[in-house]
C-alpha cells in the first residue's frame, strides 16, 4: 500500500506555485514536508485529496496502491484528513461523528466500533456528548479516529497539532503516529514545525517552489 | 454612547403601540356573544381549513424548492444566481406578484392560450378554485425568495461560509459525496436556521388577506378573509366577531406548530440515524435544481411581463398570444388619479427611513444584552397573525382618535417597517469592529465625525438594504392599512385589491406593477449605491 507522486507540479494564475516532482511514501511511514507559509503545502495536500480549488491548477499524477486517482472524486478516494482544526460537526455527538465516515453495516456491529475506538482514544464513555464538551486533546484524538473510522488508504496531515498547546503537542504527536504506524497506511504530513516530524521520519523541503530532501 | 433615553422613542413610537394593539385583544377572549356568533357562522370551520391547508402546504412547498435549490447549486456557478434572483424576487410584493399570477393561470390566462388553445377558453377552475390550489401555489413560489434569502443569511452568519467549506470537505476526505455531505452537514443546520422563517411564511399564508382575495377560493373563502370582512363591517357586533375569530385562528395556528413542533421531536431519532448512517456517494440534484430553479423564475418573470403586456392592452381577445392594440391609457387613468401613488411612496419613504433611525438610535445607545427586548418583539409581530395585530391596532387607534388619520396610517405602516429593519439590521449592526471607532478617536475625531466618516460608510450597504426592505414592507401593507385608513385614505394595495375584484384588467395591471416598480427599484439603488467602493 504506497501512495505515489509523480510529476505533480501546482500552478497559480498560470505561475508555477510548486515546481514538478515525485515521491513515493511506503505503507506505514510518514513523510513529514516542511515549508514556509504560503508555500504551497496545503494546496498540494488538497490536490492529493481531490478538492484543489480555482485558482490553482495542477498537473501530473497521484496513485494509490497502483490506481490512478486523478479521475476520482475526494469521497472515493479514501483518503482521510487531519486539518488545523478538528473540525468535528457540532450538530452531531461524538459518537456520531466517528460513525459518520464509517462504512455501512449493521448499525450493532457499527456502534461496537465507535465502543472501542474511543476506548482506543482513552474517551471511554464520551460518545453522547457534543463535541464542544471536550477539551482540545480530546477533541483531536476524536478527530483522528474519525478519520481512521472510515478506513482510509492513505492520511493526509495538514499542520494537526498546530493549534494545539504545547504541552498537549507531543502527546499527540505520539497517539498520531501510532495510530497511523499501526494501521500500515502511508501518511504525508505538512507542517512548519520541525519539532513535529517523527522519531526516524523521512523529511523533505518545499522551498521557493522546489521539493527537495532535507 | 450608552443612554436609556436612546431607547425611548422606539419604545414610544413603535413598541408600546405594538404591546397596546396586541392588549386590545385581551378583552375579546371573554366576549361571549362575539364567540357564539363567531361559532354560529356558516363558513367557521371550513374556512379555518382552508387557511390552515393554505399556510401549511405553501410553506411546505416553500421549503422542499427552497432545500432543492441551495442543495443542487451549491458550490456551482448558479449559487450566486441564485442570491441575486432571491433578492430581486423578495422585492416583488405578494399582491403584485399574485395579480400576475392570476393573469397567468385564470381560463383566459397566457397559459391556457399557450396550452389549450382553441376559440374559447378552457373549463378550467384555476383560480379561486375551491381547495385553494392556486393560492397555495402562488404563496409557494413567492415565499421561496424569502426563505433563500434566509439561508443565505444564515450562512453568511460569522465564520460559517469558511467552516462549512472545511466541514464538507472533511465529510468528502471520510468517503461522503456532495449530495450526501449537503444532507448530512448544511441541511441540518439549515433546517435549524429555517424554523422562525418557516413559521412566519406558514401564519403568512394561512392568514394573508390580500392574495386570498384575488386568488382564494370563495364559497367558502379562507378564515383570514371572513374575518377581514367581519372587522371591516360597519356594525360593531362584527367587528367583535372579527377579533374572536382573530383569536381563534391565532390559537389554531399555535396549536398546528405545537403538534409540527412535537413531530419534529418524535422524527429527531430518525433524522439523527439517517446522518450517521455511514458514507454515501449520493450526488447533488443538479440537473432537477436548473430545472426547478429556471421553472421558478420564468414563471416570476412572465408575472411581471404579462403585467406589462396587459396594462398596455385595452383589450386581448382570447386565444390571440399578443395584445391586437398596445396604448397607455390604463397608466394615463393612474396618473390622473395619482393619489394613491404618492401617499404609498411617502409613506414607505417616512416609514423606512424614521425605522432606520429609531433602530440606529437603539443599537447606537443601548447594549447588546437589552437587544432581546426588540428583536423578541419584533419576531413576535412576524410570527403573529398580521389580522390579530391589525384588528388590536384598529381599536387602539379607534380609542386614541386615530383611525382615519395620515398619523395614525403612517404608524400602521411603521410596525411591520420597524420589526423588519430591526431583524435585518441587529446583525451587521452589533459586528461591527468597534476598533474601527477606537482607531478613529485616537485620530482626534469626534465621535459623531467618527460615526459619520467611518461607521456610517462601512455599513452603508446595511442599512441600505435594510431601508429598502422597510421601503418593500410599508408599500405592500393592506391589512392594517385599509382598516386604519377606514375609507378616507387610498393606498396602492387598496386600489388594486378592488381593481382585481372586476374590475378593468389593463388598470389593475396598471397598479399592480405600480405597487411592484418601487420596491424593486428601491433594491436595485440599495445594491448598487450599497457596493462597496474598497473591494
Amino acid at each position: 500500500m504506497a501512495l505515489r507522486i509523480t510529476s505533480v507540479s501546482i500552478l497559480l494564475g498560470g505561475k508555477k506555485l510548486i515546481r514538478p516532482f515525485s515521491l513515493d511514501i511506503a505503507a506505514g511511514e510518514t513523510l513529514t514536508l516542511m515549508g514556509a507559509s504560503g508555500a504551497g503545502k496545503s494546496t498540494l495536500l488538497s490536490f492529493i485529496a481531490g478538492d484543489l480549488d480555482l485558482p490553482f491548477t495542477a498537473t501530473g499524477s497521484v496513485s494509490l496502491e497502483g490506481e490512478a486517482l486523478g479521475a476520482l472524486p475526494p469521497e472515493r478516494r479514501r483518503i482521510g484528513r487531519l486539518f488545523q482544526d478538528d473540525l468535528l460537526f457540532p450538530h452531531l455527538t461524538v459518537g456520531e461523528n466517528l460513525l459518520f465516515g464509517m462504512p455501512r453495516g449493521p448499525r450493532a456491529e457499527r456502534l461496537a466500533k465507535v465502543d472501542a475506538a474511543l476506548a482506543e482514544a482513552g474517551l471511554d464513555g464520551f460518545g453522547d456528548r457534543p463535541p464542544h464538551t471536550l477539551s482540545g486533546g480530546q477533541r483531536a484524538r476524536v478527530a483522528l479516529m474519525r478519520a481512521l473510522a472510515a478506513k482510509p488508504r492513505a492520511m493526509l496531515l495538514d499542520e494537526p497539532f498546530n493549534k494545539l498547546d504545547a504541552e498537549l503537542r507531543q502527546a499527540m504527536r505520539d497517539f498520531v503516529f501510532r495510530h497511523i504506524a499501526m494501521r500500515r497506511i502511508p501518511c504525508l504530513m505538512v507542517t512548519h514545525d520541525v519539532a513535529d516530524v517523527p522519531q526516524g521520519g523521512r523529511v523533505m523541503l518545499l522551498r521557493n517552489g522546489d521539493v527537495t530532501d532535507a | 454612547m450608552m443612554s436609556k433615553a436612546g431607547a425611548w422613542p422606539l419604545a414610544l413610537l413603535w413598541g408600546l403601540p405594538l404591546i397596546l394593539s396586541l392588549a386590545m385583544l385581551v378583552p375579546a377572549v371573554a366576549d361571549g356573544a362575539a364567540w357564539l356568533s363567531l361559532l354560529a357562522h356558516p363558513q367557521l370551520w371550513p374556512g379555518l381549513g382552508l387557511s390552515l391547508f393554505t399556510g401549511a402546504a405553501a410553506a411546505l412547498l416553500a421549503l422542499a424548492l427552497s432545500l432543492l435549490l441551495l442543495a443542487g447549486l451549491h458550490g456551482s456557478a448558479g449559487w450566486r444566481w441564485l442570491e441575486f434572483a432571491s433578492a430581486a424576487g423578495l422585492a416583488l410584493p405578494h399582491l403584485a406578484f399574485a395579480i400576475g399570477f392570476g393573469f397567468l393561470i385564470m381560463p383566459s390566462g397566457l397559459l391556457a392560450r399557450l396550452l389549450a388553445g382553441g376559440d374559447a377558453p378552457p373549463g378550467w377552475v384555476s383560480v379561486q378554485d375551491p381547495l385553494g390550489l392556486s393560492l397555495t401555489a402562488a404563496l409557494a413560489l413567492k415565499e421561496v425568495p424569502f426563505l433563500v434569502t434566509a439561508a443565505f443569511a444564515a450562512l453568511a452568519r460569522g465564520d460559517r461560509i469558511r467552516s462549512l467549506g472545511l466541514a464538507l470537505r472533511a465529510a468528502a476526505s471520510l468517503g461522503h459525496g456532495k449530495g450526501s455531505a449537503w444532507l448530512r452537514i448544511m441541511l441540518p443546520l439549515l433546517l435549524h436556521d429555517l424554523r422562525w422563517p418557516l413559521v412566519i411564511v406558514f401564519v403568512y399564508g394561512a392568514t394573508v388577506v390580500d392574495m386570498a382575495l384575488v386568488l382564494g377560493p370563495t364559497q367558502p373563502p379562507t378564515l383570514a378573509v371572513v374575518i377581514w370582512h367581519a372587522l371591516n363591517d360597519a356594525a360593531p357586533e362584527a367587528n367583535r366577531m372579527g377579533l374572536a375569530g382573530t383569536l381563534l385562528l391565532t390559537a389554531s395556528l399555535a396549536l398546528v406548530l405545537a403538534a409540527a413542533a412535537t413531530l419534529a421531536r418524535l422524527l429527531r431519532d430518525a433524522g439523527r440515524r439517517a446522518l450517521t448512517a455511514g458514507p454515501s456517494r449520493l450526488r447533488p440534484p443538479r440537473r432537477s435544481a436548473w430545472l426547478a430553479g429556471g421553472l421558478w423564475l420564468a414563471v416570476m418573470a412572465s408575472c411581471l411581463c404579462l403585467l406589462l403586456l396587459l396594462s398596455a392592452a385595452p383589450r386581448w381577445p382570447y386565444p390571440a398570444l399578443m395584445p391586437p392594440v398596445v396604448n397607455l391609457q390604463a397608466w394615463q387613468t393612474m396618473a390622473a388619479a395619482p393619489a394613491p401613488l404618492w401617499l404609498s411612496l411617502g409613506l414607505g419613504l417616512a416609514a423606512s427611513a424614521l425605522a432606520i433611525a429609531l433602530a440606529v438610535l437603539w443599537f447606537e445607545t443601548q447594549p447588546p444584552s437589552r437587544d432581546r427586548w426588540p428583536m423578541g418583539l419584533a419576531l413576535l409581530s412576524l410570527a403573529l397573525p398580521q389580522l390579530a395585530i391589525a384588528g388590536g391596532q384598529y381599536r387602539l387607534f379607534l380609542d386614541w382618535g386615530l383611525a382615519g388619520t395620515l398619523p395614525g396610517l403612517f404608524l400602521a405602516h411603521l410596525t411591520p417597517v420597524a420589526a423588519y429593519v430591526l431583524i435585518v439590521l441587529q446583525g451587521p449592526y452589533r459586528a461591527f469592529d468597534a476598533r474601527y471607532m477606537a482607531a478613529a478617536r485616537a485620530l482626534s475625531v469626534a465621535a459623531p465625525a467618527a460615526w459619520a466618516r467611518i461607521k456610517l460608510p462601512l455599513l452603508k450597504a446595511p442599512l441600505l438594504t435594510a431601508a429598502a426592505i422597510g421601503f418593500a414592507v410599508s408599500i405592500m401593507q393592506f391589512v392594517p392599512a385599509q382598516l386604519i385608513a377606514a375609507g378616507r385614505f387610498s393606498t396602492l394595495p387598496m386600489e388594486a385589491v378592488t381593481l382585481s375584484s372586476g374590475g378593468s384588467r389593463p388598470l389593475t395591471a396598471a397598479f399592480a406593477l405600480a405597487l411592484a416598480l418601487p420596491p424593486l427599484l428601491g433594491f436595485l439603488a440599495a445594491a448598487l449605491l450599497g457596493r462597496p467602493r474598497w473591494r
